[in-house]
């Protein structure tokens, strides 16, 4: 990454610029750090939305410059938040458990303290042992290494069986829809050792911050975010430029032509679907804390085709086009369905935005397939092209 | 000339029919080389089994002055190992450049780290415009290959391999869809390239193929029917039967 390339590529250094100034922006008007014009829950949306979009420019990356649709990518989104909340959780309740203990006359083992919490953190599925997955749980540094190392791991693994069989298209779609669900799946069993369907919670408490009000956690995780997003847009606009973007593109538009001119697709498509991983892996460890709580509902297949709808609505092949989708989805998501929009009273039918806006996104996917293939981030080719 | 690659007793077949059938073929370097044959004669999946895109039952090939196996390669082993080939539709990466297109096909590393990590350098540049030189191709080397006219994409087509360096280019039909002038420059082209290396031509053009002045293989049924001269494989009755009619 020299000078030279962000000289070359004036989108980066926008983004930079406009990345910077939202986040002085929401700082300034926020409660904890400025005049209080923003809430503590609006702040935490925002910052969400920060995460949201370093997962759709992973997803450009690997479907709109790759041209591998994973309806999967959320999975690893998941399994980040789920390594965070592991520590969190357990970081947490140690804080608790040890501090209702201290008052006892004899000082607890280590061993009771561990039982403490297990029975603190597994009584709700019944258990009272820590499992495995835990092991590492008391480690933050450790834990935050689980963040790159298993989403990292299950991408090599997936991707190294599907594209040495040749699997492409809507096949292996199809089949990236299947990890997630079966992930899904297997998390919502009590005994899988990540609390089924409760999922991990609390996790908006920091610990080691306990004195910190949420105010001021919230614009801690919006720069963080903020500062994630930043890096990934330029690690991900580094990548797809150059030559390393041209050879993505061209194994898009015809993977066989690719091979013939001697590069090995696999490793390739391998490179690319595991480095998004990672970052999908990031971002979902960044979110959760912020959103408090994580399930296994959340790694549905159905979050992986929003992913998708945000991309295709913000224009494939485009990293600011799939920020802009994902902000303009996410925020209108929020303000239809937590009932912002005015109801439309037709007399015979009241149209509840509650229930419709899915109707409403489903159209304007189909809207923008069909009519604007270039999404959102077409309109910024063509407003710059009309300057030029 | 020394011999470059060799084929011997090899076969293929799909579902029961005999696509290639105990064909031995070999080629030296440099060597300008024309097939000739009727539909379903194994023309292209002689080219598929070169390329390893079709996998022999039966068969060897022998590759180089180490005599290598081809066999077991990937296709991009193959293509490593400095082997081109050209499709029979042309096959550009429309959404890109003329300069992207040949970039990715010079001959440099092609790991993802190295491609990453990847430097353009004067000698890249020059190479690629000499490249657009010979291929008529210097003056819309910005533009974007779907822009293109027919004949422009399969030279550019043809510059992205001989941007490869390959010691053997297979071209499918170079000639289909050409304008006469764009035929005679395609011709030219063909015959500089096989004056430093091995270069087969398939083609059903026999006007073209004679403009090529070299030795030609008919196929037929998926083995070598003649082989010889221009003059001597039309001769042959064999020939004239399957293929040329009377």
């Amino acid at each position: 990454m020299n000078r030279s390339f962000l000289a070359q590529n004036p989108s980066v250094l926008w983004f930079l610029v406009l990345l910077g100034l939202f986040t002085l922006v929401v700082t300034v008007l926020s409660e904890a750090f400025g005049v209080g014009f923003l809430s503590t829950s609006f702040v935490k949306t925002l910052g969400k939305t920060l995460c949201l979009c370093l997962i759709a420019i992973a997803m450009d990356v690997v479907w709109g410059y790759c041209g591998i649709l994973s309806l999967g990518h959320f999975a690893f989104f998941g399994i980040g938040g789920y390594a965070i909340g592991m520590w969190l959780m357990y970081a947490r309740t140690e804080g608790i458990v040890a501090e209702s203990l201290s008052n006892q006359i004899i000082p607890p083992t280590s061993q009771e303290l561990q039982d403490a919490i297990a029975s603190q953190i597994f009584g709700v599925v019944g258990a009272s042992e820590f499992p495995t997955l835990w092991t590492f749980a008391h480690s933050l540094p450790l834990q935050l290494l689980m963040i790159l190392l298993v989403p990292g791991l299950l991408a090599l693994v997936f991707g190294w069986l599907a594209f040495r069989s040749r699997v492409t298209g809507v096949y292996l779609s199809i089949l990236t829809q299947a990890m997630t669900l079966a992930l899904s799946l297997y998390l919502f069993q009590n005994d899988s050792g990540l609390r089924g369907n409760n999922g991990l919670s609390g996790l908006q408490n920091i610990p080691g911050a306990e004195g910190v009000p949420q105010s001021v956690i919230s614009i801690w995780f919006l720069w963080g975010s903020a500062l994630a997003l930043g890096l990934g847009y330029v690690l991900f606009a580094w990548v797809v430029s150059g030559k390393m973007g041209s050879v993505i593109r061209a194994i898009r538009d015809d993977e066989t032509r690719v091979r013939f001119l001697g590069y090995h697709v696999e490793t390739y498509k391998l490179f690319v679907f595991t480095l998004t991983a990672v970052v999908a892996g990031i971002a979902g460890a960044l979110y959760y804390p912020q959103a408090g709580i994580i399930n296994p509902a959340e790694i549905a297949p159905i979050a992986s085709i929003y992913l998708a709808v945000w991309v295709a609505i913000g224009g494939r092949g485009r990293l600011y086009g799939a920020v802009m989708g994902t902000v303009v989805v996410t925020l209108a998501s929020s303000w239809f369905t937590g009932g912002g929009a005015p109801d439309v009273n037709l007399g015979v039918y009241t149209i509840q935005w509650t229930d419709w806006w899915l109707v409403l996104l489903g159209f304007s996917f189909v809207a923008v397939t069909l009519f604007f293939p270039q999404g959102l981030g077409g309109l910024v080719d063509k407003l710059k092209g009309a300057k030029a | 000339m020394s011999t470059l690659l060799e084929m011997s007793g090899v076969s293929v077949s799909f579902d029961g029919f005999k696509a290639i059938n105990n064909l031995s073929f070999q080629i030296g370097e440099p060597e300008l080389r024309a097939i000739i044959g009727p539909n379903g004669a194994g023309k292209t999946t002689f080219m598929d089994i070169i390329t390893g895109k079709t996998k022999p039952d039966e068969g060897r090939i022998s590759w180089g002055d180490k005599n290598i196996s081809l066999l077991g390669m990937s296709e991009s082993q193959i293509a490593r190992e400095g082997i081109g080939r050209k499709f029979q539709k042309p096959t550009v990466f429309e959404a890109q450049t003329v300069r992207e297109n040949l970039a990715m096909a010079l001959k440099n590393p092609r790991g993802p780290f190295d491609v990453l990590l990847y430097k353009k350098t004067r000698q890249g540049a020059e190479r690629i415009e000499a490249i657009a030189e010979q291929t008529g191709l210097a003056d819309v080397l910005t533009r974007v290959a779907g822009e293109l006219s027919h004949g422009q994409k399969q030279w550019l087509e043809i510059g992205m391999l001989l941007a490869q360096e390959p010691r053997l280019l297979l071209v499918d039909e170079p000639a289909a869809g050409m304008t006469p002038a764009e035929r005679e420059k395609t011709t030219e082209m063909l015959v500089n390239a096989a004056k430093t290396r091995a270069v087969v031509v398939v083609e059903h053009d026999m006007e073209f193929i004679r403009r090529l002045k070299c030795r030609v293989t008919c196929l037929c049924e998926g083995s070598v029917l003649a082989e010889g001269s221009i003059d001597h494989v039309t001769s042959n009755p064999n020939v004239i039967d399957v293929y040329l009619g009377r």
